[in-house]
C-alpha cells in the first residue's frame, strides 16, 4: 500500500495496526512454543549427559580401567539410546581405550562443563553435545551424545513456525484489506450522500443497513438532515410570507404618502397621512419584532437568563394582566390551581407566551366563551394548559398552526400577524419541551409541556414564595 | 433640565436633539464615544443619553461604566438597535438606568426621559396620594373620589398609584406593563388600553372632572387638565 494512504485512511491504519498486533501475538505463541518444545529436549538431553558422566566417573573412576570399558560397551550395547550415545575413554597418552568414536576433540578441550564439538562417530561425522571429565589415572573420560536428531526436530519446529507465520501474514494482509474496504464501502455511501446534498438534493438520506455503529451514525446523520430541510423549508416559507406580509403594508405606506405629496393637499390632510403611514411603519416593526423574536428563541441564545420560575405565578399574573380584555370581549377568564409549578426556565418568555395563548383565546373563542388557564405538575414533566370553549380548529389545520405566517383565517380579516403561535411553540422548545394543541370538543386547548426541574426547587429557591397573588397590594409602596 | 446625547448616527440625533430642545431642555449633541465620553466627566448633566454602539472606539457601555466608577450618579438611558432582551439586561447592569430599543417614537423617549428626570429630584413620599378629589391611601389601600369610596381589584390600586404617582407627566404603556405587571416584553396587543379604559370607568364614570386623559400615539396621563 502506498505511504500516502497510511496518513490518510483510518482504515489502512486500523488495518495495519490490527495486522501488527497479530503479527505480535505469532511471534509470542512461537516463542513459548518453541521453547516449550526444543528447549525442553535440550534441557533433558544435557542432564542425562551429566548424570551418566557422573555415574561413570564416580563408580567407576578409582576402579581398574577395565570396570570401566566394560560398563561403557554394556551402555553401547543396551539398545538404550544406543544409536546416539557417544563414549570414549582415552589413555593418559591420549589413544582410544574403548568409545565410539574415532575423531574427538583435542585434550585441551574445557573439562567438566557441556561443550558442541565436530566428532567422527562410528565412521560418520557428527555433531555432538559432550562433557570431558579427566580420570584419575590421567586419562580423559567423553560422555555426549549425536545432535542430528536434536537438528532435525528443530529444523521441524522452525518450519512449522515459519509456514505458520507466512500463513498469518497473508490472512493479516488479506483482513487489513476486507476490513478497509468494509470501511471504505460504509463511508462511501455517506460520503457520496453528503455530496449530492451539497449539490442541492437536499431530499437525499443515507440508506441504513443493520444496527452497527455506522448505521446508527447513519441514522444520526439523517435526523440532522431532517430538522435542517424543515428548517430550510421554514425559511422558504417565512420568505413567501414575508414578500406577502411585509411587502403589502409596506406598498400601502408607500402608496399612502406618495399619493399625500402628489395631490393639491392640505395640511390637515398631510398630517393625517403622515399618521397613517406612522400607523403602518408601527405595524411592521412589530412582525419585524416577533420575526426577532423567534429567531431570538431558536437559537438558543437565551439560556443564561434561565433560572427556577413558578408557572403557577405566571399564570395568575398573565391572567390579571389579559382580565379586562376579556371581561370587554365578554369572555369569562378563569385562572386555577394555587400551588406552585416549578421549572427551569426564562421568566419573560414564559410569561409572554403563556399572554399569547390568552390573547389567541379571547380572541378567536368569541364572546360568551370562557376560557381556563391552568398550571399543574404531572409525573414527568410540567404544564401550562389554555382551554377555551370557542368554534374550535378543524383538526386537518392543528399542525400547522405552528407555521410562522400561517392563518386559520385565509381572508385574513381577523387582526393578527400569523406569528403567535410559531412564538410559543419556539418558546416552549428552546425550554426543552413543547407546545401541544388539540381539540377539547368543544373549542381549542393549548398546552405547554416543559420538563420538570432536576433538583428539588423549594431548597434552591427559598425567596420565591408559594404563595400566588393577589402579592400585588405589596408593591403599593414606593418602588 | 441639561442632557447630553451621545448619538452617532445624524437622523436619530437630530430627532432626539430637536425635540427635547422643544420639549424645553438643554440639549448637547455628541456624534462620537470618545468626544461623548470627556463631555460626560467634565461637566454636569441632568441626564445623559447614550446610543450602545458609537465610532470612535468607546461605546455607549462604557461610557456609563466609567461615570459609575468615577461615582457620578447622573441618570442614563441607553438607545439601542440592538433589541433582545439580554442587550437590555446587559446595559441595565452596566449601570443604565432605562433602555429604549430603536426604532422608537419620540413620545416614548420623552415619557422615558421625564421618569428618570423625576426619579433624581423625588418629591418627597406620602402614605396619601392624591389628584382633584382623588385620593389612594397606601397604607389602608382606600381609594375615594371625593366621600365617595371606590373598590378596586389589587393589580388596579398598583396602577391607580403609579399613574397618580406621576400625576401630569405622560407614561406610555410600555412603562405601566413593566411598573404595574413586571412585564419586560411586549405583549403587542391592546391589554393595557382595555385595563385603562376598565380603570377610568370606576375611577371616572360618574365624576367631574375626568382625571385619567389618552395621549394619543403615547400612552395615558392622570391630571386635572385646564
Amino acid at each position: 500500500m502506498p505511504v500516502r494512504t497510511l496518513d490518510n485512511s483510518i482504515a489502512t491504519r486500523l488495518a495495519l495496526g490490527n495486522g501488527a498486533l497479530l503479527v505480535v501475538l505469532i511471534l509470542v505463541t512461537s516463542g513459548v512454543f518453541y521453547f516449550g518444545t526444543v528447549g525442553v529436549l535440550d534441557r533433558s538431553m544435557d542432564g542425562k549427559i551429566i548424570s551418566i558422566s557422573n555415574r561413570l566417573h564416580d563408580t567407576y573412576g578409582a576402579q581398574p580401567t577395565a570396570e570401566l570399558v566394560r560398563e561403557i560397551n554394556n551402555e553401547l550395547t543396551d539398545g538404550i539410546d544406543s544409536d546416539t550415545e557417544i563414549f570414549l575413554v582415552s589413555s593418559p597418552s591420549g589413544q582410544r581405550v574403548v568409545g565410539n568414536l574415532s575423531t574427538w576433540p583435542p585434550a585441551d578441550t574445557p573439562t567438566g562443563r557441556l561443550v558442541n564439538r565436530e566428532v567422527i562417530r562410528d565412521g560418520r561425522p557428527s555433531s555432538a553435545r559432550l562433557i570431558v571429565r579427566p580420570l584419575p589415572n590421567g586419562g580423559l573420560l567423553y560422555v555426549g551424545r549425536d545432535l542430528s536428531e536434536q537438528r532435525a526436530i528443530r529444523a521441524l519446529v522452525w518450519h512449522a513456525l515459519e509456514a505458520a507465520a507466512a500463513v498469518s501474514l497473508v490472512l493479516v494482509v488479506i483482513g487489513a484489506w476486507l476490513l478497509r474496504h468494509q470501511i471504505e464501502r460504509r463511508i462511501s455511501g455517506i460520503r457520496s450522500t453528503a455530496r449530492e446534498i451539497e449539490a442541492g438534493n437536499l431530499d437525499r438520506r443515507i440508506s441504513i443497513s443493520g444496527d452497527d455503529e455506522f448505521a446508527r451514525l447513519g441514522l444520526d446523520i439523517n435526523r440532522m438532515l431532517d430538522r435542517i430541510e424543515q428548517l430550510m423549508n421554514g425559511v422558504r416559507h417565512v420568505s413567501n410570507a414575508i414578500a406577502h406580509d411585509l411587502r403589502t403594508p409596506l406598498g400601502r405606506v408607500r402608496a399612502r404618502l406618495d399619493e399625500a405629496l402628489r395631490r393639491e393637499t392640505t395640511v390637515a390632510e398631510l398630517t393625517d397621512a403622515a399618521r397613517t403611514a406612522i400607523d403602518g411603519i408601527d405595524d411592521l416593526i412589530l412582525v419585524f419584532n416577533k420575526l426577532l423574536q423567534i429567531a431570538e428563541a431558536e437559537s438558543g441564545m437565551r439560556a443564561e437568563h434561565m433560572g427556577l420560575v413558578d408557572l403557577n405565578r405566571i399564570v395568575h399574573d398573565m391572567g390579571e394582566l389579559y382580565d379586562a380584555a376579556a371581561e370587554e370581549r365578554s369572555v369569562r377568564l378563569s385562572v386555577g390551581g394555587q400551588s406552585a409549578v416549578w421549572t427551569h426556565g426564562d421568566h419573560d418568555l414564559l410569561a409572554s407566551a403563556v399572554g399569547s395563548l390568552i390573547d389567541n383565546a379571547i380572541k378567536y373563542a368569541g364572546p360568551g366563551a370562557s376560557v381556563e388557564l391552568t398550571a399543574r405538575s404531572e409525573a414527568q414533566r410540567v404544564c401550562i394548559l389554555v382551554r377555551d370553549n370557542g368554534p374550535g380548529v378543524a383538526p386537518a389545520e392543528l399542525p400547522r398552526l405552528t407555521e410562522r405566517f400561517y392563518r386559520v383565517d385565509r381572508a385574513r380579516s381577523q387582526p393578527g400577524n400569523g406569528l403567535g403561535l410559531a412564538i410559543v411553540s419556539a418558546i416552549a422548545k428552546l425550554h426543552g419541551g413543547e407546545l401541544q394543541l388539540f381539540d377539547a370538543g368543544p373549542g381549542l386547548c393549548a398546552s405547554i409541556l416543559l420538563p420538570r426541574p432536576s433538583a428539588s426547587p423549594l431548597e434552591r429557591a427559598p425567596e420565591a414564595t408559594t404563595a400566588p397573588p393577589p402579592a400585588a397590594l405589596a408593591h403599593l409602596s414606593h418602588r | 433640565m441639561r442632557i447630553l446625547v451621545v448619538e452617532d448616527e445624524p437622523d436619530t440625533s437630530r430627532y432626539v436633539c430637536n425635540g427635547l430642545a422643544e420639549a424645553g431642555h438643554a440639549v448637547t449633541c455628541s456624534a462620537n464615544g470618545l468626544d461623548g465620553l470627556h463631555q460626560a466627566l467634565n461637566e454636569s448633566w441632568d441626564l445623559i443619553i447614550v446610543d450602545r454602539l458609537l465610532p470612535g472606539g468607546v461605546d455607549g457601555l462604557s461610557i456609563i461604566s466609567k461615570l459609575r466608577d468615577l461615582g457620578k450618579r447622573t441618570p442614563a438611558l441607553i438607545v439601542s438597535a440592538l433589541t433582545s432582551t439580554d442587550e437590555r439586561v446587559r446595559g441595565l447592569r452596566h449601570g443604565g438606568d432605562d433602555y429604549i430599543s430603536k426604532p422608537f417614537a419620540f413620545a416614548e423617549l420623552l415619557a422615558r426621559v421625564e421618569a428618570l428626570l423625576r426619579r433624581a429630584h423625588p418629591t418627597h413620599v406620602t402614605r396619601q396620594l392624591q389628584v382633584a378629589d382623588l385620593t389612594l391611601d397606601t397604607g389602608t389601600f382606600q381609594v375615594a373620589r371625593g366621600a365617595i369610596p371606590i373598590a378596586l381589584q389589587p393589580r388596579e390600586l398598583r396602577l391607580l398609584a403609579y399613574l397618580m404617582r406621576n400625576e401630569g407627566q405622560v407614561v406610555t404603556r410600555t412603562m405601566l406593563l413593566e411598573a404595574v405587571w413586571d412585564c419586560h416584553f411586549d405583549p403587542q396587543t391592546n391589554v393595557i388600553d382595555v385595563q385603562i379604559s376598565r380603570l377610568r370607568s370606576k375611577v371616572d364614570k360618574g365624576f367631574s372632572p375626568a382625571l385619567i386623559h389618552t395621549i394619543r400615539g403615547v400612552g395615558y396621563l392622570l391630571g386635572e387638565r385646564t
